[in-house]
């Protein structure tokens, strides 16, 4: 050990130069699909032409915040930025507590096999596209869809309601959408938690005449508090990504259309559209560095709270 | 006989007697499941059916559980149309080789990593937890793919997520896991680290191997929007990607024009939505089919990630 610490650094690096290698064409990777588009925030501030590439960025002239400005007396920005919290709270508030829940009724379950069936089932969703989901919700919403026949025949409606196109129903459906999809996954994380909980808890409150609902209220949310608590760090640290399954975009983008885009179009779609698709790289990147700036105060904010509440942080 | 009434009666003995609290919460947890699982099921279930159930027919709608005129046109049609079948053969291809790229490459540099004595690991592991926090946005990542001519190239689907950050760091704690005397031995008999990497760590490595393979492979075989953002090629479109553009494009006719959604096809049962579902099939059907036997690494994969490197 002593005879190690005392060689110089390149002997020993010389020494473990194939892991070294192998650990750099990684870093490599890093500095390349990283790093360097950190670098390429500055063609927020700059006059950037995407032709010039990455050396471009460097003899661009500088504008300073002309983007920024440009972006908050557009008059559709307050909208945008209103749209991205709207849908990233509202949907917070809902896919959160939900796979808890679901949880809580697959532990109930008391035969192995449904448990498992139910589970396993829950979760598939999981790994289907989001192109595909939005492909559900229009067969399932169109007006001669199942949803809008059912509400016909039992009176609900008179007449088809246009789901896919009317803005009222656009964040009920994103958030409706993201349990169904995320829902079983993010149980998977509670049960587990769950299934560690000490059963000799459950055994002592069952003898003192605790119900099911006690049981399940005095034992197993509390056991559970410590992986609530990470998961709620993890999702609000993603808050504008779209939370747990960091879906936002996806969903905007496909469920998106000209019916709904008043409160459907988001800062990440609206990057997308004004950056790669009218070609305005500069502008499109100075948007995206806000929501960045946002992003970044979030996971730092939630990874403080991580640190007070479970006495570990991300990093 | 005697057998099976031993257990009962036992049981009667132990058994605290069942409250009403007991029925209700167990009515209400079955009847939940039960929603539950009809809930998950049902789209992938009625998807099926009107993909096998003539387009025209299925705009009077009242389809809910079996298809009322069963044809498969909606299906030769798919096949006929010759950008699915690219779509296909680009989408099995990007499934293929970025599952075997990012799985290798992912490890190799995990690999790499897992020497508690590597030179600089403080600052390498700094630097990959940094890129998983923070990042460049969307339209610089474009600028990179640019200037490397990787847009409007196959490789963009491959090389750009050869190196997922956080597969990185649950195979680090993995490796780290392994007995380090089997790699010695073999140092001693003087292997070379690429020879142990792929002769001893990647064998006994291959539940971790399943997981990431299997994740990776599930999001190349979604994957839309780097087709929709970083190509313009119509040879390199995806399934996913196809499917995207029909689902727009129904999104914007319904909204112009109400009920023309499914605009019929002259002289034929189709419709663009029964063609769509046929499409919504084909790309699920794979993940449908393999989920069974890959469920099982699923859970693994989750509580893999949960150790910290």
């Amino acid at each position: 050990m002593e005879k190690s610490s005392k060689r110089p650094w390149y002997v020993v690096f010389w020494r473990q130069r194939h892991l070294q290698l192998f650990t750099l064409l990684g870093i490599a990777f890093l500095i390349i699909f990283s790093y360097i588009p950190m670098v390429g925030i500055l063609m927020a501030f700059k006059n950037y032409d995407i032709s010039t590439g990455v050396k471009g960025l460097f003899t661009s002239e500088w504008v300073g915040l002309k983007y920024f400005v440009e972006f908050f007396t557009d008059y559709n920005s307050l909208n945008i930025v209103r749209n991205t919290l709207v849908l990233s709270l509202v949907k917070m508030v809902f896919t959160f507590p939900l796979p808890i829940l679901l949880a809580l009724i697959v532990n109930e379950i008391k035969i192995g096999s449904v448990k498992r069936l139910v589970q396993t089932a829950s979760y598939l969703p999981y790994f289907i596209s989001w192109v595909i989901v939005a492909g559900f919700c229009q067969i399932f919403l169109q007006s001669n869809g199942v949803i809008n026949s059912l509400l016909i025949s039992l009176g609900v409606a008179n007449e088809p309601l246009q789901f896919l196109t009317g803005s009222k129903y656009f964040i009920p459906i994103a958030v409706i959408t993201s349990c169904w999809k995320d829902m079983g996954w993010w149980a998977i994380l509670f049960l587990a938690s769950m299934a560690s909980v000490d059963p000799s808890l459950h055994e002592a409150a069952q003898i003192d005449g605790a119900g099911r609902i006690k049981r399940i209220l005095h034992i197993t949310l509390p056991g559970i508090r410590a992986t609530v608590t990470v998961v709620l760090i993890l999702a609000l640290g993603n808050l504008l990504g779209g939370g747990l399954g960091g879906s936002n975009f996806d969903q905007s983008y496909l469920l998106g259309n000209p019916g709904n885009n008043d409160v459907s179009e988001i800062i990440q779609t609206y990057v997308m559209k004004v950056g790669l698709s009218k070609g305005r790289y500069a502008y499109a990147a100075a948007i995206g560095l806000c929501q960045s700036v946002i992003s970044v105060l979030l996971v730092m904010t939630s990874n403080f709270f991580s640190k007070k509440v479970t006495g570990d942080g991300l990093f | 006989m005697t057998k099976s009434e031993k257990p009962v009666r036992i049981n009667k003995q132990n058994r605290i007697k069942r409250t009403r609290e007991d029925w209700a919460v167990d009515i209400f947890v079955y009847a939940m499941a039960a929603l539950i699982f009809f809930a998950t099921f049902y789209p992938f279930y009625l998807s099926i059916v009107l993909a096998f159930n003539e387009g025209k027919d299925a705009t009077y709608g009242g389809i809910y559980f079996w298809p009322r005129k069963f044809t498969l046109d909606n299906f030769t049609e798919l096949i006929r149309d010759s950008a699915w079948g690219n779509a296909l053969l680009i989408t099995a291809a990007r499934t293929v080789l970025g599952t075997i790229i990012t799985v290798f490459f992912t490890c190799l540099v995990a690999y790499g990593l897992s020497g508690k004595d590597l030179l600089f690991r403080k600052f390498y592991m700094g630097m990959i937890i940094f890129a998983m926090y923070f990042s460049g946005g969307i339209i610089p990542y474009y600028m990179v793919l640019r200037t490397l001519h990787l847009t409007n190239n196959f490789l963009v689907y491959i090389i750009p997520s050869a190196l997922n950050s956080f597969y990185l760091i649950v195979s680090i704690s993995f490796f780290q896991d392994i007995p380090k005397e089997l790699a010695e031995s073999a140092r001693i008999d003087g292997a070379s680290e690429m020879s142990i990497f792929r002769k001893i760590i990647l064998p006994i490595s291959k539940p971790l191997l399943a997981t990431i393979a299997i994740f990776t492979a599930v999001g190349q075989w979604n994957s839309w929007y780097d087709t929709a953002f970083f190509t313009q090629d119509k040879s390199l479109r995806t399934m996913g990607y196809l499917l995207m553009t029909i689902i727009n494009r129904s999104n914007l006719s319904q909204s112009a024009a109400g009920d023309a959604y499914a605009m019929t096809v002259a002289n034929s049962t189709i419709t663009t939505v029964s063609v769509q579902l046929a499409a919504m099939i084909v790309a699920v059907a794979p993940i449908l089919v393999i989920y069974p036997f890959f469920q099982r690494y699923i859970v693994s994969g989750l509580t893999l990630g949960s150790v910290k490197g």
